[in-house]
């Protein structure tokens, strides 16, 4: 079960882009330290997007740690003009896309069942509602569950979006379109009162 | 007159990108269609739950396990003497820590005899490379394959109902790992790093109960 906690922050994200980059400078100078603070920075959104992709804490930790060891080992491919954040969000979210896509066609998600840990009659505010919409979104494919996670979840724009995803915004619109009416349709269908 | 549809007006509402001419659009329209009323408010609905979603706290351990793997997997312009020493450091510690706890076998047969290992927490973890999970059978949980240092390491992370050992293979070398725990750490000393994959066979009193085989990330 996905519990819940603080508000997502990542907006904030927005106002740090320049310290990125020269926390990433640091870092390929060879200040270890400096990637630490990209680590303590990130590891929240990182891990939250991959928790809310996969549906499972462990899961979402192995993909966060493998999307921070992969952008250390591929720091020096980072171009700076691009936020550090859409390259870093990137790699999370391809290396949870691709754990999806390798789980066993019984774990796949894209079924229509609903999970039961909320079920509609249980569903009241709070945290329950929220399971329940995190359940939910566990059910929609993931390529419009990762638009859903960018924009709602993380508040990305449709740049970054754009970016993260290497869509035309045109596109990532679509699917974001998608997915708002199929969740709407899910809530619907299974009596979640939003 | 804008050439979106109602929901895509509806959904840029949603988003803020409505400009003046369009807002009005979409208000004459939801004011002459009850359905188009009812789907805006559906969707705004929606949206805000979406937006009310709050986040987790991450591992308390994420951090570290992440910066303990980073001498592992060194950056091209990071690369440098300074981060060896760290990372034979960390090597050496985590074998001192396995070597109590785990008997290493090589050209035995897969049957277990006995609790000739017994598994234990490693150091920091590394990169995990593959992962299984164990959703059918005696034996709940998942099992991870990640580097450790040089080498290779599981993460067993299993429930049943009576003890469990495993069998770990891969490439001639042979591990016996007994009485799992809820988190089992187990280096795996002998085994080749670049091996393909790993085997693992889960025993629950000598029986075999199920397997897993987890990829090394090597062709």
């Amino acid at each position: 079960m996905i519990g819940l906690g603080q508000p997502f922050a990542c907006r904030t994200v927005l106002v740090t882009e320049d310290d990125d980059r020269a926390l990433v400078e640091r870092c390929l100078r060879g200040d270890r330290s400096a990637f630490e603070q990209l680590v303590v920075r990130y590891q929240k959104p990182v891990f939250n997007a991959a928790l809310r992709l996969l549906h499972s804490p462990e899961d979402a930790r192995d993909v966060a740690q493998t999307t921070f060891l992969k952008a250390y080992e591929h720091l020096a491919s980072y171009e700076a003009s691009f936020k550090f954040y859409s390259w870093l969000y990137r790699i999370a979210v391809n290396e949870a896309l691709d754990a999806l896509h390798a789980r066993k066609p019984s774990e796949a998600l894209d079924g229509s069942e609903p999970d039961q840990t909320g079920g509609p009659e249980q569903v009241a505010e709070g945290e329950q509602l929220g399971r329940a919409i995190e359940s939910e979104l566990a059910q929609i494919n993931p390529d419009l569950r990762a638009v859903i996670v960018l924009r709602h979840l993380m508040h990305l724009s449709y740049q970054d979006m754009s970016d993260i995803l290497v869509l035309p915004e045109k596109t990532v619109k679509s699917r974001l379109y998608s997915a708002r009416q199929l969740l709407r349709e899910r809530f619907q269908q299974h009596g979640l009162k939003t | 007159m804008t050439h979106a549809s109602p929901l895509e007006l509806m959904h840029a509402e949603i988003d803020g990108e409505l400009n003046w001419h369009q807002k009005g659009e979409l208000a004459q329209l939801v004011l002459a269609d009850a359905q188009a009323r009812a789907e805006r408010e559906g969707l705004r609905r929606v949206c805000a739950a979406l937006d009310a979603l709050t986040a987790v706290e991450p591992p308390g351990d994420l951090r570290s396990s992440i910066l303990a793997a980073l001498p592992q997997v060194a950056s091209p312009r990071v690369r440098s003497a300074a981060f060896v020493p760290d990372w034979r450091i960390a090597a050496a510690v985590a074998a001192v820590l396995i070597a109590g706890a785990v008997v290493f076998e090589t050209g035995r047969g897969p049957r277990l005899t006995g609790s000739e290992a017994v598994g234990t927490m490693a150091a920091a973890e590394g990169l995990t490379l593959d992962t299984v999970r164990l959703d059918s059978g005696p034996v709940q949980g998942r099992v991870r394959l990640y580097r450790q240092g040089s080498g290779l390491a599981l993460a067993f992370e299993v429930r049943a109902s009576a003890p469990v050992d495993a069998l770990v293979t891969g490439d001639g070398a042979t591990l016996r790992v007994s009485s799992l725990g809820p988190r089992t750490r187990v280096q795996l000393p002998g085994f080749d790093p670049d091996t393909h994959a790993v085997e693992v066979s889960f025993f629950v009193n000598g029986h075999r109960v199920g397997g897993a085989t987890l990829k090394a990330g090597r062709p």
